[in-house]
């Protein structure tokens, strides 16, 4: 049973966002960590393994250098061996391209990504790699256990409620809490990520049709008009409920 | 200029969102198709009144062929279309087997060359410039006013054959709540200042007297007060009514990036120094349990 994990590297929840000459993110100063979806993920991948040692886990992410301590964080959650294409991930269509090259390189039974990256949260990567590759994808996954290497059993959220399916591996998912639990390395995993392997992988060349032409932060709210217990009339009449 | 939008139900009228979209189509093209899978030929023939010239129906989504076909007669060029998972789907195999470039949270369409998108979860904008005449654009809510038209609309039955799905639906579970949260023009919030889950019912309250959606905090629906699917936020689902009420509720930067591009933000917090109130339009500071009650009744009088 193979997994494979597809991680993005994204600025901090709590980073301040800016740009050099609204062209490019300034990335000075700003921490990166795991997409928080697909630490949700990679923590189920980690517990599936912990209840069936022959899982094998490979984790993958289209990005530069700079990202590999992430790629080391999640050797040591527990992934087994990880992947970086070694290219500036532009966008989605560039990036599922490039998961789906791999993936017809090296099999998989199933592909684990989060709902959506928190950087151009596109939320389309699972599904035009799953376009790709002519393989079943579901999205905001909340629920993934595995029935003899041959089926996975998952709950998804729709727009009316949730769905509990069986579906025939391989598939890809696009995972969300309550999946699992966000995993922090042990010492003893951090230990075991020095001696795993991270191999770099040169990517394929795919255009999107679009370009980014400039980049700019939204107008800030400009003035808040407090009320109290006193006038809440007037305020229900502000926003027209009266 | 023909382009195509997924027409999309709620309680069987079709919904805010694909107004919008055959709104933008209309005074983009020529040409409108819709495609839906709810298969009411007598309401689908009174669509032409938000804008529709043509509407398939069939079975569904997944059916990638027909869609297909209808794309290639009809010499599709623009896709409009919402966020949810069926229409992201069939928008990314039309992306890849057309090569149609897609493009998620657009938030402007002034110029339909250079749309604009939401990126960071709402923190930065960016502009983006096409390279071809076509494109799928997945719009974020309330980027227009939708107009109404006066086309008269032809509705063609593609019989489909039932699709053979390598997957099985085991349990459908539907949401309780009258209003869905995605859809809802009002949400009334609230978090973690509401102390317990025993202490919903005035949240419920107001809730159903505004028709309004509930939703919840991060922490409240780690804690089991509240279902997972009421979470808004960066790891939760993000909304973007016209008015969201946030009671006892910090505003915590994750908190932000799901309700950030509500049109107005009323806060409710005992605590002036929230930093939610320095994203809201409107704010009360004082006790949430005097506060709704208050709310509650005043909206009775
Ligand atoms: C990677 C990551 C992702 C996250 N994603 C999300 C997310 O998607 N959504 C989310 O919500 N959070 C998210 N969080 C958590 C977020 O950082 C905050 O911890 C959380 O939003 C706080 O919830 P809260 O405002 O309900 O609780 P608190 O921060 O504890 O705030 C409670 C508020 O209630 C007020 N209060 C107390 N008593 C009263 C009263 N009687 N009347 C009125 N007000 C009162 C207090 O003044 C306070 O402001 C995420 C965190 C991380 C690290
Ligand atoms: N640069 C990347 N490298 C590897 N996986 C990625 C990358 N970007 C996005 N993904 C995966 O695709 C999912 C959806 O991302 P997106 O479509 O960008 O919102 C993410 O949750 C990741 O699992």
């Amino acid at each position: 049973m193979k997994i494979l994990v597809c991680i993005s590297c994204v600025p901090d929840t709590t980073s301040k966002i800016s740009f050099i000459n609204e062209s490019e993110f300034d990335k000075n100063n700003v921490q990166y960590i795991i997409g928080p979806y697909e630490d949700y993920a990679l923590a189920r991948a980690v517990e599936l393994k912990e209840k069936d040692s022959s899982i094998d886990i490979s984790l993958l992410n289209i990005g530069l250098s700079e990202n590999d301590h992430l790629l080391r964080k999640g050797l040591a959650i527990g992934a087994d061996r990880a992947f970086r294409i070694n290219a500036n991930p532009v966008d989605s269509k560039f990036v599922s391209a490039n998961i789906a090259n791999f993936v017809e390189n090296n099999d998989f039974d199933l592909i684990l990504m989060g709902k959506e990256s928190i950087d151009y949260n596109s939320g389309l990567v699972h599904f035009l790699t799953g376009s790709i590759l002519n393989i079943k994808t579901f999205n905001s996954v909340t629920y993934l256990d595995l029935e003899n290497n041959e089926n996975a059993i998952i709950k998804r959220e729709t727009e009316t409620g949730i769905e509990k399916l069986k579906a025939k591996l391989p598939l890809i998912l696009g995972c969300q809490e309550p999946i699992a639990e966000w995993k922090i390395p042990n010492m003893r995993g951090i230990m075991s990520a020095r001696t795993k392997e991270l191999l770099v992988v040169e990517p394929i060349v795919q255009s999107s049709g679009f370009h980014y032409k400039k980049f700019n932060l939204p107008l800030k709210k400009t003035s808040i008009k407090m009320f109290s217990l006193e006038n809440i009339n007037d305020l229900l009449k502000e926003l027209k409920l009266k | 200029m023909a382009s195509l939008v997924f027409i999309e139900f709620d309680k069987n009228i079709i919904n805010g969102y694909t107004k919008q979209s055959a709104t933008l189509a209309s005074l983009n093209s020529n040409l409108v198709i819709g495609v839906s899978d709810y298969k009411d030929e007598v309401y689908l023939n009174t669509l032409g009144e938000y804008g529709f010239d043509k509407v398939y129906m069939v079975n569904d989504f997944s059916n990638e062929d027909k869609i297909f076909n209808i794309i290639r007669d009809e010499n599709i060029q623009t896709i409009f279309s919402s966020n949810s998972n069926n229409i992201k789907e069939i928008s990314s195999k039309i992306s890849i087997n057309f090569n149609f470039p897609i493009l998620n949270n657009v938030i402007n369409l002034e110029s339909i060359n250079k749309p604009k998108t939401s990126i960071f979860s709402g923190k930065a904008e960016a502009e983006i410039q096409i390279d071809t005449d076509k494109c799928i654009f997945i719009l974020n809510k309330n980027l227009i006013e939708s107009k109404e038209f006066n086309k008269s609309t032809k509705v063609v039955n593609l019989v489909t054959s039932v699709n053979e799905n390598n997957y099985l639906v085991l349990e459908k579970v539907d949401n309780k709540e009258d209003v869905s949260l995605l859809n809802a023009e009002i949400v009334v919030s609230a978090g973690r200042g509401l102390k317990g889950p025993e202490n919903w019912e005035m949240i419920e309250n107001l809730a159903k007297k505004l028709n309004a959606a509930t939703a919840c905090s991060k922490p409240v629906s780690d804690a089991g007060w509240r279902p997972h699917h009421e979470h808004v936020g960066q790891t939760g689902i993000k909304i973007s009514p016209q008015i969201y009420f946030a009671i006892g509720i910090s505003g915590a930067i994750q908190h932000l990036a799901g309700v950030n591009s509500s049109k107005n933000i009323i806060v409710i917090n005992s605590d002036p120094e929230a930093p939610f109130f320095k994203s809201a339009d409107y704010g009360i500071v004082g006790d949430a349990f005097e506060i709704v009650p208050e709310l509650l009744k005043a909206l009775d009088n």
